[in-house]
């Protein structure tokens, strides 16, 4: 019991034969929250080895924040930790698991690939430019791949939040609105127009010149 | 009963399941993108027959970030760092191959430290890698201690490469023209205490695992792969010497100071999951050997042979080089029209075609033992996709 009072915020107050705990209801409902948090096993690429991993195992142990019971299925977990590159394919998919958890649900992205792209930022045709174009992140962990304390300080920073966060008047204080609106007068031919424009000088391959170039190629490899 | 009873019969006498004479109607099941067992984002379509397999096949594109096409926008060294994100378990590794390309065609010169250095880091990150897949094999298998013993002992590389390279998991360290730094002046005791800690560790694991009756019966006569079909596939590694075919690069067409190391190539007999497990406990035993003979005879030299802002212009054609990274050949393949940026550049990934492997193995098997499959081949998904 001692130890347990020291950390949750109340009052002991001595009774004859005992003691009596005061607390709020929301001070305990988060307090209990923040230290279980049930993170879901999610891991796209690289930043899952440290993050989901290394954490986990032996040295870093991360039961010593009450979060190690990673849950395979969105249903029984309330973490969300985005740990990798988020690609067009895969985004309608972590949009479903975001859905599928229940609430409240909370989440990190972790890795310079979750928070803008990363290394992946410039030229790439199919990376989500940052996991907060798809769903409300609650706390980023810059790093590629952040090292596993930089992770703990980013679960501490969450489990803060949390203690500080909801309460059952105020539900869903913490969230952020989902998607940015667009600027106004912006229509759907403005975006296709824009989107034209980059793929002309990115991605667009000039055919006429790429068989120019092909024939060379080929007459080369004949000598080669 | 009768039908169940010859079926567990079959089953203990490693034979194959396949045609149980109760047969039901075929279903589909969708296994990923977001499953615990796929190791990230892998997608596998299933035909199943009530509990045998009738079809696999795998749905890539999920973790596709178009590093080849990024490649051509960024001169060579640029390439460097992103190939450390496709097969993040061999980062060294996967430098070393777009440095070897690069230095075969525009001729660089090295010297034998960094050679050896290079030899000294990928040797290490093999057993990193090994470990890390031990782990998860284990747990692919329902227990979760040797995930912890696992990356206990990788945690020690960790720190090692930290000291040297700065980095745990993208290291960025080899590089057209030399490694990025001289090794650590604490190097070569800290690898001799992690040798002489690591050897009882290997005999610890054996008793835990290797010579665990639950585990062989496991996994011993599950997911068969022939030699043939298994160079048919393209299977590269130890999915391939487990098959029985002796290809191994480091002996058949040495790079780096392999020719002067004497070393073993581990062979499985059945193709089994069985013998692909035993090549890597193998595999690890004979990089220690590597890193014993290498440790104290590191040459002297200069480390970087070309100045770190100059430009490296490949001269136009087409040119190829191959190694050996954890999971099996690595391949680049360059085409350069003689500026600083390739024009195109293309890698043959191991991963890739040892997935593909996974129907070969899986057809006609159990459902369960799928998991167990997987994971035996060692796929980073990240690597197949790039
Ligand atoms: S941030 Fe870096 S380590 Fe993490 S997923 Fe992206 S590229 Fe990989």
């Amino acid at each position: 019991m001692g130890v347990i009072t020291d950390k949750l915020p109340g009052v002991l107050e001595p009774v004859p034969g005992g003691s009596v705990l005061l607390t709020a209801v929301d001070q305990l409902i988060n307090w209990s929250r923040s230290n279980s948090l049930w993170p879901l096993t999610f891991g796209t690429s690289c930043c899952a080895i440290e993050v989901m991993m290394a954490t986990g195992a032996a040295r870093h142990d991360l039961a010593r924040f009450g979060a190690e019971v990673a849950r395979p299925s969105p249903r029984q977990a309330d973490l969300l930790v985005i740990a990798g590159t988020i690609v067009k394919r895969m985004a309608p998919r972590l949009r479903t698991l975001y859905e599928q958890m229940a609430e409240p649900r909370y989440v990190m992205a972790t890795g310079s690939c979750a928070i803008c792209g990363g290394p992946f930022m410039y030229h790439s045709y199919t990376t989500v430019r940052g996991a907060d174009e798809i769903i409300p992140v609650d706390v980023y962990v810059p790093g590629c791949p952040p090292r596993p304390e930089a992770f703990f300080y980013g679960l501490l920073t969450l489990q803060k939040m949390i203690k500080e966060g909801e309460s059952i008047r105020h539900p869903g204080e913490r969230r952020r609105p989902v998607l940015a609106a667009l600027p106004e007068g912006m229509t759907l031919d403005d975006i296709r127009k824009e989107m034209q424009d980059l793929l002309s000088h990115d991605a667009n391959v000039n055919m006429a010149a790429a068989v120019a170039e092909g024939a060379r190629y080929s007459s080369e490899l004949k000598d080669f | 009963m009768s039908v169940h009873v010859s079926t567990l019969q079959a089953r203990i006498s490693g034979e194959s399941t396949a045609s149980s004479p109760l047969s039901t109607e075929e279903y589909f099941v969708n296994m990923g993108p977001q499953h615990p067992s796929t190791h990230g984002v892998l997608r596998l379509v299933l035909r199943l027959d009530g509990e045998t397999v009738r079809e696999v096949v795998p749905v890539l594109g999920y973790i596709h970030r178009g590093i080849e096409k990024m490649g051509e926008h960024g001169n060579y060294r640029q390439f460097v760092h992103l190939v450390d994100r496709m097969d993040y378990l061999s980062a060294l590794a996967n430098n070393w191959a777009v440095t070897m390309v690069v230095e075969k065609a525009a001729k660089m010169e090295t010297t034998e430290r960094i050679q050896a250095i290079r030899t000294l880091v990928c040797e290490l990150q093999r057993i990193q890698s090994h470990l890390l897949w031990w782990g998860v094999f284990g747990m692919d298998l329902g227990g979760f201690t040797p995930f912890f013993y696992g990356l206990r002992e990788r945690e020690q590389i960790c720190d090692i490469f930290e000291k040297t390279i700065g980095a745990r998991l993208t290291m960025n360290y080899i590089q057209p023209g030399g490694v990025m730094f001289d090794i650590h002046p604490e190097f070569v005791k800290d690898v001799k205490a992690f040798i002489s800690y690591l050897k009882p560790k290997l005999v610890e694991y054996d008793a835990l695992v290797t010579d665990n009756v639950i585990i062989q019966e496991r996994i011993r006569g599950i997911g068969k792969l022939s030699a043939e079909r298994a160079i048919a596939l393209g299977a590269t590694g130890p999915v391939l010497r487990a098959s029985g075919v002796a290809h191994d690069l480091r002996k058949s067409e040495p790079y780096g100071v392999y020719s002067q190391l004497d070393f073993d190539v581990p062979v499985g007999k059945d193709g089994d999951c069985w013998d692909r497990y035993w090549v890597r406990m193998e595999e690890m035993r004979q990089s220690v050997r590597m890193i014993e003979q290498l440790i104290d005879n590191i040459p002297e030299g200069k480390t970087f042979m070309v100045k770190p802002a100059a430009k490296i212009k490949v001269p136009a054609g087409v040119h190829y080089s191959h190694l050996e990274t954890a999971r099996g050949i690595l391949g680049v393949l360059l085409v350069s029209d003689g500026k600083e940026a390739p024009y195109r550049i293309h890698c043959r990934t191991p991963n890739f075609n040892n997935l593909w492997c996974i129907g070969e193995m899986a057809t006609g098997g159990r459902m369960g033992d799928l998991v167990a499959m997987l994971s035996s081949i060692d796929i980073v998904v990240p690597d197949i996709d790039r």
